[in-house]
């Protein structure tokens, strides 16, 4: 029973399967220890939004299926749930892809986060007000309609949204896609803040290896629908397998993309040659 | 100068009548926006909660008022119905298979209405005569009737009601956080099912009001079925996903076919006003298919 107060949440090897025949993920087991920030690494595919879906059961609505294994939320199973009830239970995704409400302004796109809450008019403005205290530059652009805001804007909003269900985990799935680096500094430290300050967990889905491992306590590299390595984000950021594969270094120093090519097509006449 | 009045009479007379097409429209835009499907039962729920308000009204002498509500309350229902036991199985099932739905729960709504109520025409009394207003033929010269008045402050009153509903409320704030993208919509915790309600209910008394206008015109019959197509041209005009299109593609459709029959109907031998529209509607296709007010739909593929 300790082991479910430590883990907010607690993912057993768990299978999952598309469409009744593919499968996207054989293997994956993983801890969130409550009010800390684990990182899921992995390259395009490998089963990171996969993972998230099934813990949010967000699955069901792209025909997929967890049909092996256990995940445990707060010490309950989350098995019979569905996302309106796991955003009721504190437990909150935000999508790959930041996904605002375009038409709606910036503003009602805050607010509709809070429509699992019953709130007077009043506290949702209250509410309001301590989300633009994270989200400053969404202040400023409130009136806006969503759709006309920036990449980085966009994602601040649907963290600011998903902050407004008062959650007791995040899910951020990819939330530096296509943003430029300053903007996913900005981002991060705001995740940070939000981790401190409101005690959130958060399980965060990434393919930035380098920046996701510096922001967070853990770290879960998978790869074609299993757990390959895991530990704390210091021990794989020191990791010589991981600094190569995932952060373009090598022990010869910094590996850029021609060296990788080159050794693949040495290795390629190599394979020519034995044949 | 007469020549230009009879043109005022005209159009002036397409644009009310146009509103009654918008009405219907209405109807396939609130569900369009929210489950983005065409409800080609929507004719059926036309036919369905106009024949089951005339029918509270003639075989049990309800009076008039209650009577509407107790269609209005009946469409709710139906409403309730389709949501449990047509969309929730078909969650997520393909667009494709919600459109089939829609054309098969047109048919049950036809039957059981006609099983319930009988399949003779009705007449639709609703107190306003399908004549011209005498205040207005004398002062302005105009003939325009009186139904048609109606149907038009009607139809202001409902877009008037609706835009209230959607803009100041919870629900509408979730309706159109659904209508952008369901998906996100759910996962912030906007239960879909609530919305489909809402959606579906909303739709069920439109039909009813526009039902209401129709019958009042034509008679409470089986053609209101295939009446409620006409919205359909209406819909590649404006948009299917634009309340604002529904209105403005119906006036634009109203107008048009009146004028078009009136000045240029006697070429073809008349009647041109049952195809005319589907011309216009072609047009858009051709050139504008997102109609004037819709969303450009862009796919990822």
């Amino acid at each position: 029973m300790s082991d479910n107060i430590e883990n907010i949440l607690d993912i057993k090897n768990i299978e999952v399967v598309y469409d009744n025949v593919i499968l996207a993920l054989h293997n994956v087991s993983l801890k969130v220890p409550k009010g800390k920030v684990v990182a899921l690494l992995g390259a395009n595919g490998a089963g990171k939004s996969t993972t998230l879906k099934a813990v949010s059961t967000m699955l069901a609505s792209e025909r997929g299926k967890v049909t092996k294994g256990s995940i445990n939320y707060n010490g309950t199973s989350i098995e019979k749930q569905n996302p309106s009830q796991m955003v009721g239970l504190g437990m909150v995704q935000v999508l790959e892809g930041r996904r605002c409400f375009g038409h709606l302004t910036v503003e009602e796109n805050i607010i509709s986060g809070a429509y699992s809450r019953k709130l007077s008019k009043g506290d949702i403005n209250q509410e309001l007000e301590k989300i633009y205290g994270y989200f400053l530059r969404l202040k400023e652009r409130r009136k806006s309609q969503a759709a006309f805001t920036s990449g980085g804007e966009q994602q601040m909003l649907a963290v600011a949204r998903a902050m407004m269900a008062k959650p007791k985990m995040l899910l951020l799935d990819e939330p530096t896609m296509g943003l430029a680096p300053q903007l996913v500094a900005e981002i991060f430290n705001i995740v940070k803040e939000l981790n401190q300050k409101e005690g959130v967990s958060i399980l965060l889905a990434e393919q930035n290896t380098n920046i996701a491992l510096k922001n967070s306590d853990y770290g879960y590299i998978i790869e074609t629908g299993k757990v390959m390595l895991d530990g704390t984000a210091q021990s794989l950021l020191n990791n010589d397998q991981v600094k190569e594969l995932y952060l373009g270094i090598s022990k010869k120093g910094r590996k850029n993309f021609r060296d990788v090519l080159d050794e693949e097509s040495l290795t390629k006449r190599n394979k020519g040659k034995n044949n | 100068m007469d020549g230009l009045l009879f043109f005022m009479e005209v159009v002036v007379g397409g644009l009310l009548a146009g509103t009654m097409y918008s009405l219907v429209a209405l109807g396939f835009v609130l569900i369009f926006k929210a489950s983005a499907t065409f409800n080609f039962s929507q004719g059926a729920m036309v036919f369905f909660s106009v024949l089951a308000f005339c029918g509270f009204m003639q075989d049990f002498n309800i009076p008039f008022v209650l009577a509407f509500i107790m269609a209005a309350l009946l469409m709710v229902v139906v409403g309730l119905c389709t949501e449990r036991f047509v969309l929730r199985p078909l969650m997520n099932a393909s667009e494709d298979t919600v459109l089939m739905a829609t054309i098969g729960l047109g048919y049950v709504l036809e039957g059981l209405a006609q099983a319930a109520w009988g399949v003779e025409v009705r007449r639709l009394d609703l107190g306003i005569g399908d004549f011209p207003v005498p205040w207005i033929a004398d002062n302005l010269k105009l003939f325009i009737s009186a139904l048609d008045i109606t149907a038009g402050l009607v139809a202001a009153l409902m877009i008037i009601g609706l835009f209230l509903l959607f803009k100041y409320t919870k629900i509408g704030l979730g309706l159109r956080a659904v209508a952008d993208d369901a998906g996100a919509a759910s996962s912030i915790g906007i239960p879909l099912k609530h919305i489909m309600l809402l959606v579906w209910s909303a739709a069920g008394v439109v039909a009813l009001v526009a039902g209401c206008m129709w019958g009042a015109r034509a008679g409470v019959q089986f053609a209101l079925v295939d009446l409620a197509l006409k919205a359909l041209p209406v819909l590649i005009i404006g948009g299917f996903s634009s309340i604002p299109g529904a209105i403005i593609g119906g006036l634009i459709i109203g107008a048009t076919e009146k004028v078009l029959e009136v000045y240029i109907g006697p070429f073809f031998g008349g009647a041109i006003e049952g195809w005319a529209p589907y011309v216009l509607a072609i047009f858009f296709l051709l050139y504008r298919p997102e109609g004037l007010f819709g969303e450009k739909i862009i796919r990822r593929v």
